[in-house]
């Protein structure tokens, strides 16, 4: 045990020195702000369950069904999040870590490296969990006006609950890793994931919930309050959790122990049965993750026709800049799935204007289709600005260690950001544009709509795009594994805010003028000679800002990256 | 000869540490210039200059008449830069990653295949040319990035540590190279640790010892500075720093 201790010691050494250093005044602020938001967050979710069940123990017959029913999808939603929670952490703690071969020089037995690891998979994989599951928890103690048995059964189960999960996970992953590769299990599991996510995501915006709104819909939902009747399986560790819990609410101390008991055991023979399979399994898997898989995945186009041959046209230094960015994009496996995400969240977005039932408003079809795409646009022009943050904010940091290749080329500061620039501004400029058009198509606004929609978004997105390279050159990253979470520091927390005022001027500044065009066509009258000259000053106020958000950006980058040659 | 590496009173400064110090040295064409000096000594961050890397808090580079201040592109571009560490792109293939510097030194597409083949056969990397650097190994990373580094034909070949994880047969290509490249008129900046290699490869040495230059000249000039009967170059480095520690 003392081993295992010794193991887990540099962790908190690390924790402890990193809190007696104190962050940066720039960290700190950024961690004041994400914690206040994980609070409100937290807050959120709280006052939402609380609410809930409070509406649902006031409805009679159903009431208690609603409010369990909710209970064990929510046990079945924590446990799926903490398997695959576990399932990333394991393999990377087991696996990937970039301690393992000083780990693995000592004079340690593996088992106890297993032990050591299996602790920190649990604590990481879990935390998490625990603290967005307390609101739920807390919320059925106080509806249901729960004594201290409840707290108990709940604190005595929540823990093998979580060990069951990330044990569940680590011997799935030991079992895996003699036959697969670390990196590439990474990688699957991480697509896989996100695409039952999307799956699950894309089939529930299917069912338009919507309707059920519409009192047509009720005979469906008795069939479905039948359905929910039906008891969960006694085999799953939620079931136990469930029933220990539902015990202890309805003051039944034996039924509540006996589940937790059960949970117990079942948690105690998991981490018996890891422990005897790492011995032969840890090692086996572990020598076959240092293999790297080098070849890549590729395909010819017939007629000798390659994806680079436009480029060719490019000059050298830039040509190599931007088949460099795109190649390490695209094999960057890490990436897809971040793409399916955002795939299916654009279909989920046209989808949503597709459905919207604009004929059953009671305001004029003509005002509320315009109304809808003028707010589109400052709806696309944040999407963008998401897209952005994920993509060109970290294009600097990406570089990494490897900087020491763009610091000694023969290419100055300018050209290289104008390079990431068009890499990734025509993409992205790209795609705000079919948002927007196809937004409108559906919404069949006026062509009025359609071309001032068109021509915001072409003033807005070099803005968006510079203002994510500029911060991201201000405030780079070189030395993170995944320079992709670089958004979450403070350089990514102003970039947020200050597009979100970027583009919120802009729709601003347009908003009246637009309105009153609009009510101009409506009554049938012309506008006025003041009005025009409004109108001429708000457009180009919007003109010079989206001007200025552009320049301005792109010189600070240049002259920050030059600074940076004297690092 | 004519100098192809010239440094005026250069200077770095952190803060109020004083990396390098008033700097001032040439090193003439094809010549082999070793840079050798303890840890700490200032010897990476005088190479990360030269290379353009990081800038001066004082003083002058010149690489083949050009300024590294007023003309860090053109610079740049007779340069080819060795770092110690080989950070590479690991998303790229060997081969890629040649085509990348190729564009970037704008050689002439009609050359890279000839010239890239026959890097990849020097270094023997061309079994594993088409697969991508994240599979390297240390050494092949270092190999990939000495062949990428003379694939423009440099003026000037500045190297940190030419020989860390390199293995034996690799050592030996690469002083091969080395002597080759100075014979043809390239001139080789070889900041190293390796006092053996110093002795084996350099026409002339340099010591650098807390940011200044104790020492210069060939090994017979700094085993007389330093007054050691001995004839390797290990005893007249421990003698000269020692000395200057003592001072």
């Amino acid at each position: 045990m003392r081993d295992v201790l010794t193991l887990l010691r540099p962790r908190f050494l690390s924790m402890k020195n990193r809190m007696a250093s104190g962050p940066g005044k720039g960290r700190l602020l950024a961690r004041l702000v994400y914690g206040m938001a994980g609070f409100i967050f937290w807050a959120g979710l709280f006052s939402l369950f609380y609410r809930v069940l409070r509406y649902f123990k006031n409805v009679e017959v159903f009431g208690d069904l609603l409010a369990f029913k909710l209970l064990a999808m929510s046990l079945i939603t924590f446990f799926s999040l903490l398997i695959f929670s576990g399932l990333l952490t394991a393999l990377s703690k087991f696996y990937l870590s970039r301690d393992l071969p000083l780990v693995h020089s000592l004079p340690v037995t593996p088992e106890k490296i297993f032990f050591a690891r299996w602790v920190e998979t649990s604590v990481d994989s879990s935390w998490m969990v625990i603290a967005y599951s307390l609101p739920l928890f807390l919320s059925y103690g106080i509806v249901y006006k729960a004594g201290a048995l409840f707290y108990a059964t709940l604190l005595l189960n929540l823990l093998p609950f979580c060990l069951i999960a990330t044990t569940f996970s680590t011997l799935l992953i030991l079992s895996a890793a003699p036959i697969l590769p670390a990196g590439r299990m990474r990688s699957l599991f991480f697509v896989l994931g996100v695409l039952i996510f999307l799956l699950l995501l894309v089939a529930f915006r299917l069912t338009r919930p919507e309707r059920f709104a519409n009192p047509e819909s009720f005979a469906t939902l008795l069939v479905y309050f039948k359905d929910m009747e039906m008891a969960n399986s006694p085999c799953l560790p939620t079931t136990w959790f469930f029933d220990g819990i539902r015990s202890a609410l309805a003051g039944v101390a034996g039924k509540a122990l006996f589940h937790t008991a059960l949970t117990w055991s079942f948690c105690g023979s998991l981490i018996c049965l890891a422990s005897w399979v790492s011995g032969p399994l840890y090692l086996k898997g572990l020598s076959r993750a240092q293999a790297v898989q080098g070849k890549r995945i590729g395909f010819k186009v017939p007629g000798g026709f390659q994806w680079a041959d436009p480029f060719r046209r490019l000059p050298g230094p830039v040509r190599a800049f931007a088949l460099k960015e795109i190649k390490t994009f695209l094999r960057d496996q890490t990436q897809w799935p971040q793409i399916f995400l955002l795939g299916a969240l654009i279909v989920l977005y046209l989808y949503n204007f597709s459905v919207l039932p604009l004929e059953r408003a009671p305001a004029q079809i003509v005002l509320l289709q315009n109304l809808f795409s003028f707010l589109n646009m400052g709806l696309a022009a944040f999407v963008l600005t998401a897209i952005s943050a994920r993509f060109v904010f970290p294009a600097i940091s990406i570089e990494g260690g490897a900087f020491w290749i763009v610091k000694s080329a023969p290419l100055s500061a300018g050209r290289y950001l104008w390079t990431k620039f068009f890499i990734y501004f025509v993409p992205l400029f790209l795609l705000s544009e079919l948002l927007i058009i196809a937004t409108n198509i559906l919404l069949r606004v006026t062509p009025f709509m359609m071309a001032l929609s068109v021509i915001t978004m072409l003033f807005l997105a070099p803005g968006v795009v510079a203002l994510a390279l500029c911060l991201g050159t201000l405030y780079p990253d070189f030395s993170s594994e995944n320079p992709a979470q670089s958004v979450t520091s403070l350089g990514g927390l102003i970039y947020m805010t200050l597009c979100a005022g970027f583009i919120a001027a802009v729709i601003a500044l347009e908003a009246g003028p637009v309105y009153t065009i609009f009510m101009g066509a409506m009554r049938g009258g012309s506008l006025s000679i003041a009005q025009w000259i409004w109108l001429a000053g708000s457009f180009s106020a919007a003109l010079i800002l989206c001007v200025t958000a552009f320049a301005v950006p792109m010189r600070m980058a240049v002259r920050s990256l030059d600074e940076k040659l004297d690092g | 000869m004519t100098n192809v590496i010239e440094l005026k009173n250069l200077t770095k400064c952190y803060g109020s540490l004083r990396a390098v110090h008033r700097l001032n040295l040439t090193v003439g064409e094809g010549e082999i210039f070793g840079f050798i000096g303890p840890n700490g000594a200032g010897k990476t961050t005088t190479i990360r200059m030269m290379g353009g890397i990081i800038l001066p808090t004082q003083g002058e580079i010149h690489i083949d008449g050009i300024s590294m201040a007023a003309d860090p592109v053109e610079a740049k571009k007779r340069i080819g830069f060795i770092p110690d560490r080989p950070f590479l792109y690991e998303k790229l293939t060997g081969r890629e990653f040649l085509r990348f510097t190729a564009d970037l030194f704008r050689v002439d597409s009609n050359l890279f295949g000839e010239k890239s083949e026959e890097i990849l056969k020097m270094f023997s990397l061309g079994e594993r040319a088409d697969e991508l650097i994240e599979s390297y190994s240390h050494g092949m990373k270092q190999r990939l990035v000495i062949g990428a580094a003379i694939l423009h034909d440099p003026r000037v070949l500045i190297v940190d540590e030419p020989m860390v994880g390199l293995d034996p047969a690799g050592i030996r290509l690469v002083k091969g190279l080395f002597s080759r490249l100075a014979a043809s008129g390239t001139t080789l900046f070889l900041s190293t640790h390796s006092l053996e290699m110093a002795e084996d490869l350099c026409h002339r040495i340099g010591i650098i010892h807390r940011g200044a230059l104790i020492a210069t000249g060939s090994l017979d000039e700094l085993r007389r500075l330093a007054r050691v009967q001995e004839s390797d170059l290990e005893a007249a480095f421990l003698k000269l720093t020692e000395e200057e520690v003592l001072s």
